[in-house]
C-alpha cells in the first residue's frame, strides 16, 4: 500500500469523526485543528487501527509528529505484512 | 459471536420508532446544522446501536453540539454524578454521560477526579467530590492493588485475612463516601486476568491474581449495604471475554482502565445501574401461546399434535422456556397470557397436557379471543390495575409484535424470533426485569392478585360497604422508616404513580439518609386482612417546618384504595404534629400525568385549599379542631414506639 492510499483512508476517519470537514496534509497536527483534543486523539487512533486492520505499538503513536509520520508507520506495518 | 450480538441489540432496540428511519452518521450531520428535530431521534438510534468506540465518542460530540445549540431538549431529571477511580477516567466518564444523558434521559453535571486520586478524594471532606454534592458516586478502584503481598506458601488463613482486609478497606471507603455525601455509590469491582500464570494452582489458594480478585468480588457483593450496589466489572469481561478485557498499551500510554470494548460495556451497565435506582423493573409478562410456548396451533394440531416436554428436541426448547417464565413468576413478576383462540381449546394444554411447566394458577390473566392483542392487552392492565408501561408482550409473530407496538406503545413488545431455542435467552437478556433488591413482597405478589381477584368477587357481592369492610378484618401496622424497610420504600417510591400526591421519587440512599435526619417524621403503613398480608402499601414523609408539618410524600398502592387506610394514615399524621407540637398539618397535590385520582383527597378530607395554580395545589389543616376519623382497621402497631 502507498502514502497516498493511506491518506485517503486517514481522511475517510477524519470524515467520521469530526463534525468540520478537516482536509488530511502529511504535515497536519492536533494543534492545527479545533476539534482535535485528547478525547478526539484516542478515538482518532482506535479508529485508524481498525480501518487498517493494524496495532500500533506502545509509545509509536506518541513518537509522531504529524500525519506523514504516522502514514509512514501504517505503510510500513501494512509492507511488512 | 453473532447470537450474542443480536441480543444485545435486541434489547437494545427502541421499540416504539418507525424502522424506516435511515442509520447515516453523515445524516446526523446534516440534521444537526439544519436544525432538525429528528436529529434527537436518530441519534438516540445510534447510540443505541453503536458498538464502535470511535462512532459513540463521535456521537457524543454531535450531542454534545446540539445541547450548545439547544436542538437538544433539557431533560427534568436531575442528576449529579461524580466518578472517582484508579485510572484516568476520561474518556470513561464522557462514554457514561452520554449514555446517561441519551439512553438514561438524565440532565447529567459531571464531576470526575483526578487520576489514582480517589482516596484522598473520599478521605477529604473538602475534596471536589463533595464540593460536587453529588447524588450518585462511581467509584473505580485500583485493581492493581487488588493483589496478595505475600508469598504462594503462606498458610490460608493468612491469605484470606488480607482478601477480607482488602475487601474491608473498599466497603470503609464506599461507607465513608455515602456518609459525607448522602449519595447512593456504585462499586466497580475486578476483572479476572487472561493470563495463564500461575497455571494450575490457579485456584488453590488467594495468592493468584484471579482467586483473590475472584474471593474479593465475592465477598464485595455478599457485603455491600443498602445504599451501595456493584457495577459488576468481571461479569462485563467474562461476557465478551477477558482475552478481549485487558488492552495493557493503553494502560502504559493513557492510564485507561480498561479495554476499548470493556470501556463501553461498563460505561451502558453504569447506565443500567443509575438507571433502575430510580426506576422500577417490569410487572407483567403477556404471552402468546401457539409457537411461543408450544409448537404448533392447538385449534389445528389438538392437544396431541403439539410440541412441547421432552420427546423431541423443539418440544424441550419449549419446556425450557416455560421453565424461564415459571423462575420469573417465582421472582414476583406476574404471567399473563393473550392468544387468538378460543378460550376452550386454548386452556387445554394447561390443563390436560402432562409436559406442560406452566399450569392455570401461573396465569393471573388470561385472554384467548380473536379482538387485536393491543385491546386485549389494555384490558389486561386495567383489570389487574397496572400501568401499561409495567408490560412486556412476548410473541413468535412479527406481525403481532408490530401492531402491539404501534397501539400500546407504552407496552415493550418483544419478538421471539423463529428458532424456540432461543428464547430462553432472549428472555434472560431482555434486562426487562432486573430487580436490585428482592423484597418479600415480591414474591408475595402473585398471590396478592390471585386474593385480589377473590375480594373482587366478594366486593361485587356485598351490598353495604360498611359490612363489608367490616368482614375484611384489617389490621395495619404502622412504623417509623427502618434501614430493613428500605429497599421497599424505595421501590415504592419510585415506582407508585396513581395515588402519590407529590410523585417525589427518591433514591435507597436518599431514603435511608432520611432516618437518621431530625427534622422529618416518616413512616410506613401495612396492612393485613383475612385474604392475607398485603404488606407494606403506604409511605408518608413528613418535614416538620417550624409550626407547620409538611406532608411532603404520601402514597399508597392502589390495591387497597377505599379502605379506610387513606383516613388512618391523616390520623396519624395528626398525631405525629401533634407530638411535635405542630399546629397546622400543610398537604401539596403536585399533578403528574397519572395521579388525578388523588387531585381531591385532601379536600375529601376535610383540608382548607389554601392557594393553587394550574399543575398544584396546597392544602392546610388545623391541627387542633382535628376530629379523629374512624374507619374499619385496627392499629397494631404505631410510629416511633408510640402506643
Amino acid at each position: 500500500m502507498q502514502q497516498a492510499e493511506v491518506f485517503a483512508g486517514i481522511q475517510d476517519v477524519f470524515d467520521e469523526i469530526f463534525l468540520e470537514k478537516v482536509v488530511v496534509t502529511p504535515e497536519l497536527s492536533a494543534k492545527d485543528v479545533e476539534e482535535w483534543d485528547s478525547l478526539f486523539h484516542i478515538s482518532l487512533i482506535l479508529a485508524i487501527e481498525e480501518k487498517f486492520g493494524i496495532r500500533f505499538r506502545v509509545g509509536e503513536v506518541e513518537g509522531t509528529k504529524n500525519l506523514g509520520e504516522l502514514a509512514n508507520i501504517i505503510v510500513n506495518r501494512l509492507n511488512d505484512k | 459471536m453473532d447470537s450474542s450480538k443480536s441480543l444485545l441489540e435486541s434489547h437494545d432496540r427502541v421499540a416504539t420508532e418507525p424502522s424506516s428511519v435511515v442509520l447515516d452518521p453523515k445524516g446526523l450531520k446534516d440534521l444537526l446544522r439544519s436544525n432538525d428535530p429528528l436529529f434527537v431521534k436518530l441519534l438516540k438510534r445510534k447510540t443505541q446501536e453503536a458498538r464502535s468506540f470511535s462512532e459513540i465518542l463521535a456521537l457524543n460530540a454531535l450531542r454534545k453540539r446540539a445541547q450548545q445549540t439547544g436542538l437538544w431538549p433539557t431533560s427534568a431529571t436531575k442528576l449529579r454524578l461524580a466518578i472517582i477511580g484508579a485510572s484516568s477516567l476520561r474518556p470513561f466518564a464522557d462514554l457514561a454521560e452520554h449514555y446517561l444523558v441519551v439512553l438514561g434521559g438524565y440532565d447529567v453535571q459531571l464531576w470526575s477526579g483526578d487520576y489514582d486520586n480517589y482516596v484522598s478524594e473520599a478521605m477529604d471532606d473538602e475534596s471536589g467530590l463533595y464540593i460536587s454534592r453529588p447524588d450518585l458516586v462511581l467509584l473505580l478502584p485500583s485493581e492493581r492493588r487488588c493483589r496478595y503481598s505475600g508469598k504462594i506458601t503462606d498458610p490460608i488463613d493468612v491469605q484470606e485475612a488480607e482478601a477480607n482486609q482488602a475487601v474491608a478497606d473498599l466497603l470503609s471507603l464506599v461507607e465513608r463516601i455515602h456518609d459525607r455525601s448522602g449519595a447512593a455509590v456504585v462499586l466497580g469491582n475486578f476483572r479476572l486476568p487472561s493470563h495463564f500464570d500461575p497455571g494450575p494452582m490457579r485456584n488453590s489458594g488467594l495468592t493468584s491474581d484471579y482467586s483473590f480478585r475472584k474471593f474479593v468480588n465475592t465477598q464485595l457483593g455478599l457485603k455491600m449495604p443498602v445504599y451501595a450496589h456493584v457495577l459488576d466489572v468481571e461479569f462485563l469481561a467474562n461476557r465478551i471475554g477477558t482475552l478481549h478485557a485487558f488492552d495493557e498499551r493503553t494502560w502504559f500510554e493513557s492510564k485507561q482502565p480498561f479495554s476499548s470494548d470493556l470501556l463501553i460495556d461498563v460505561a451502558r451497565e453504569f447506565t443500567q445501574v443509575a438507571s433502575s435506582l430510580k426506576r422500577s423493573a417490569k410487572k407483567v409478562v403477556v404471552l402468546d401461546l401457539d409457537n411461543t410456548l408450544w409448537g404448533g396451533v392447538i385449534g389445528d394440531d389438538g392437544l396431541e399434535g403439539i410440541e412441547i416436554g421432552t420427546t423431541s428436541p423443539r418440544g424441550e426448547a419449549y419446556r425450557d422456556f416455560q421453565q424461564a417464565l415459571l423462575e420469573l413468576s417465582s421472582r414476583g413478576v406476574l404471567l399473563a397470557v393473550c392468544s387468538k383462540n378460543d378460550h376452550e381449546k386454548a386452556i387445554e394444554p394447561f390443563l390436560k397436557h402432562p409436559e406442560m411447566v406452566l399450569k392455570l394458577s401461573n396465569i393471573v390473566n388470561f385472554k384467548a379471543n380473536w379482538e387485536p392483542k393491543s385491546e386485549n392487552i389494555r384490558q389486561i392492565a386495567l383489570e389487574l390495575n397496572l400501568g401499561l408501561d409495567s408490560f412486556v408482550f412476548l410473541d413468535d409473530n412479527p406481525a403481532e409484535i408490530d401492531i402491539v407496538r404501534q397501539f400500546v406503545p407504552e407496552v415493550e413488545a418483544i419478538w421471539l424470533g423463529e428458532d424456540p431455542s432461543t428464547y430462553t435467552s432472549t428472555l434472560r437478556n431482555c434486562r426487562q426485569f432486573e430487580i436490585r433488591t428482592i423484597t418479600s413482597e415480591d414474591q408475595e405478589r402473585v398471590n396478592l392478585y390471585q386474593r385480589e381477584a377473590k375480594r373482587q368477587e366478594l366486593l361485587s357481592t356485598a351490598t353495604d360497604m360498611d359490612a363489608y369492610l367490616q368482614s375484611l378484618l384489617m389490621t395495619a401496622t404502622i412504623s417509623q422508616f427502618k434501614t430493613i424497610d428500605s429497599p421497599r420504600i424505595a421501590q415504592l417510591i419510585n415506582k407508585s404513580n396513581q395515588f402519590n400526591l407529590t410523585t417525589h421519587r427518591r433514591s435507597e440512599a436518599e431514603v435511608h439518609a432520611l432516618i437518621s435526619d431530625q427534622s422529618y417524621i416518616s413512616f410506613t403503613v401495612r396492612l393485613s386482612d383475612r385474604f392475607g398480608d398485603h404488606g407494606l402499601i403506604a409511605v408518608i414523609v413528613n418535614k416538620v417546618e417550624g409550626a407547620e408539618l409538611v406532608v411532603d410524600t404520601w402514597l399508597m398502592s392502589c390495591r387497597v384504595l377505599k379502605r379506610g387506610v387513606e383516613e388512618a394514615t391523616l390520623n396519624e399524621i395528626v398525631r405525629v404534629a401533634r407530638e411535635r407540637g405542630c399546629e397546622s398539618v400543610v398537604g401539596e397535590y403536585k399533578l403528574s400525568p397519572k395521579n388525578a385520582m388523588v387531585r381531591d383527597l385532601y379536600s375529601r378530607l376535610g383540608f382548607t385549599l389554601r392557594t393553587t395554580t394550574d399543575t398544584s395545589a396546597t392544602y392546610s389543616l388545623d391541627v387542633g379542631s382535628y376530629v379523629l376519623k374512624s374507619t374499619k382497621i385496627e392499629i397494631m402497631e404505631r410510629a416511633y414506639a408510640a402506643g
